[in-house]
């Protein structure tokens, strides 16, 4: 069918709330859109999910998936930039390139890359940076995700580390360039590319071509990708073919415009007054999101509710997730997990109560991490361009009946 | 109407995607819900060579500024080969139709 007759066609609903916005002085900051559902067309290998775009793919998990700890592959959000994704990757074909500043340069293969290097597990929060953009008034630049641009999964792969070990890195080594598959359909659109600096990367980053226990689900980079624990997934790179060493870092959008918050103490900044320096968004802050029960839920006045979520920072530890059902008054402990997925994964938190009258009743949850780092009431979150870094404290609200 | 850009755009359209499964899969096509009016054939023309309709409309609804800043930022950062009079019309269209009334 041509693409014309699709739009044609104009059934189904994309699920595009409109949060009717106008140029405020300084910008409000509430929570993110939650109202949006998975479309009844599933993608390759996934469940119907929230869908924002099908060239490329732009998928978001519902809220009800975020009870556990790890985040299933067929409900595994995805996010690419651009429309252009390889048709096929022959897993016996298939080589990664190391090469640039190194004494050797490398082409492993996914048999090598599982045989001659030491296999390492992970288990990770993926989220984008721009996750709850959705939250910002005026709309800040980019997808208006909702709270579904996460998962956590268990990454098994190689470090990146001991694959710079074998190249050999020359003494002016200074940036690794990571280039994905993924390619634009324009030729001047800049391709994504990401840099890191060394120094930044550490034992933890490895090269994956497993996803809870399977291989990489194509849509969320197969065969291989970056995994950089604690990290916003910008430069998690999809379909990773080649890793170059440099001395000297290269402009590219992705890095220098895209991805990066006002380099000022609260990172905020008005919208019509942006803050001229800017940094990139890398670590995760504390969050948490409530998975049971979803905004909008009819409960029983008689049922003993269990309240169910996740928790995360960027590797220092949650140290407590507090629940509030009487509009952040009084605010009681959940129980965590044991905790022993590590310290980058999600912690799954649980709060047992029984409803007291009946209406609406709004639940409230609040991470707190082993920093003393803790969630911000949503409007205390100062707006910024990109709608980078919400974490504001989660709200659902229900009806009591 | 520019045919190369047609073309380009009928050729995103038309690549499968293979995945690691025993079948070939393809990302399924999704008819975003896309309101006709004056100027949609520069929007199909002009905007959807890098990415879907969904791109457009997951932003709700817009002054004519944002419009105008978006269909900008495509030209200035990834290079859209769109000239100043396709840009005006597409403003135009995208704030008739999913625009909030406000100029700013
Ligand atoms: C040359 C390629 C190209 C063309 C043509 C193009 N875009 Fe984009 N557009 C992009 C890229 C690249 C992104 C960002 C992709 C990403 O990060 O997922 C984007 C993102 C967007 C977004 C999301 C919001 C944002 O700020 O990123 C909107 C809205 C959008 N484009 C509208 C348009 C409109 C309207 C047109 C036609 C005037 C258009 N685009 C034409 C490349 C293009």
């Amino acid at each position: 069918m041509e693409r014309r007759d699709f739009f044609k066609k104009a059934a189904v609903t994309a699920g595009a709330a409109a949060l009717g916005s106008s140029t405020l002085e300084a910008g409000i900051t509430h929570q993110p859109i939650d109202n949006r559902k998975p479309m009844d067309v599933a993608f390759p290998e996934k469940r119907p999910l929230i869908v924002y775009s099908d060239r490329p793919p732009l998928l978001e998990t519902p809220r009800d998936v975020f009870t556990s700890a790890l985040t299933p592959n067929d409900q595994f959000f995805v996010r690419w930039h651009m429309p252009d994704i390889p048709t096929f990757i022959d897993p016996d074909k298939f080589t990664i390139s190391v090469n640039g500043l190194v004494n050797k340069e490398l082409q492993i293969s996914l048999n090598d890359l599982k045989t001659k290097y030491e296999q390492v597990d992970v288990t990770a929060v993926l989220q984008c940076g721009g996750n709850s953009r959705s939250a910002f008034t005026p709309t800040a630049g980019g997808i208006q995700w909702g709270n579904g641009a996460m998962g956590c999964a268990r990454w098994r792969g190689v470090r990146l580390k001991d694959i710079l070990d074998k190249a050999g890195l020359k003494k002016e080594a200074e940036w690794i360039g990571f280039n994905g598959s993924e390619k634009a359909a324009y030729y001047e659109t800049p391709n994504f590319i990401r840099e890191l600096k060394l120094d930044e990367l550490d034992d933890h980053v490895i090269l994956a071509y497993e996803m809870n226990g399977e291989d990489l689900p194509y849509l969320n980079g197969y065969p291989l990708r970056l995994i950089i624990p604690g990290s916003y997934s910008d430069s998690w790179v999809k379909m990773l073919s080649n890793i170059t060493v440099t001395n000297e870092y290269k402009k590219l959008f992705f890095m220098d415009i895209a991805y990066r918050v006002p380099d000022n103490a609260t990172e905020g900044e008005t919208p019509e007054k942006k803050f001229p320096k800017t940094k990139p968004i890398t670590k995760m802050n504390v969050k948490s999101i409530i998975g049971y029960p979803v905004d909008g839920a009819t409960l029983s006045h008689k049922s003993e509710v269990v309240v169910r979520g996740v928790a995360w920072d960027d590797g220092h530890g949650i140290e407590k997730v507090m629940v509030s059902i009487d509009n952040g008054k009084t605010w009681g402990e959940a129980l965590l997990d044991s905790g022993r997925l590590g310290r980058y994964a999600y912690r799954a938190f649980r709060f047992h109560f029984k409803p007291k009258g009946y209406g609406q009743l709004k639940i409230m949850a609040k991470a707190m991490n082993k920093i003393g780092k803790e969630q911000p009431l949503a409007k205390d979150i100062p707006w910024n361009h990109g709608g980078y870094k919400y974490n504001g404290i989660d709200e659902v609200t229900v009806e009591v009946v | 109407m520019n045919t190369k850009k047609l073309f380009l755009a009928a050729a995103i359209a038309a690549s499968p995607l293979f995945a690691q499964v025993s079948a070939k899969v393809e990302v399924p096509y999704v008819a975003f819900p896309v309101k006709m009016g004056a100027g949609f054939d520069e929007v199909q023309a002009n905007c959807l060579m890098c990415h879907s309709f969904g791109y457009i409309i997951n932003q709700g609804k817009q002054s004519k500024k944002f419009w105008r800043g978006k269909v900008n930022k495509m030209i200035v950062h990834f290079k859209a080969p769109i000239n100043q009079k396709s840009a005006d019309i597409i403003t135009a269209y995208l704030f008739e139709h999913y625009g909030n009334g406000q100029e700013k």
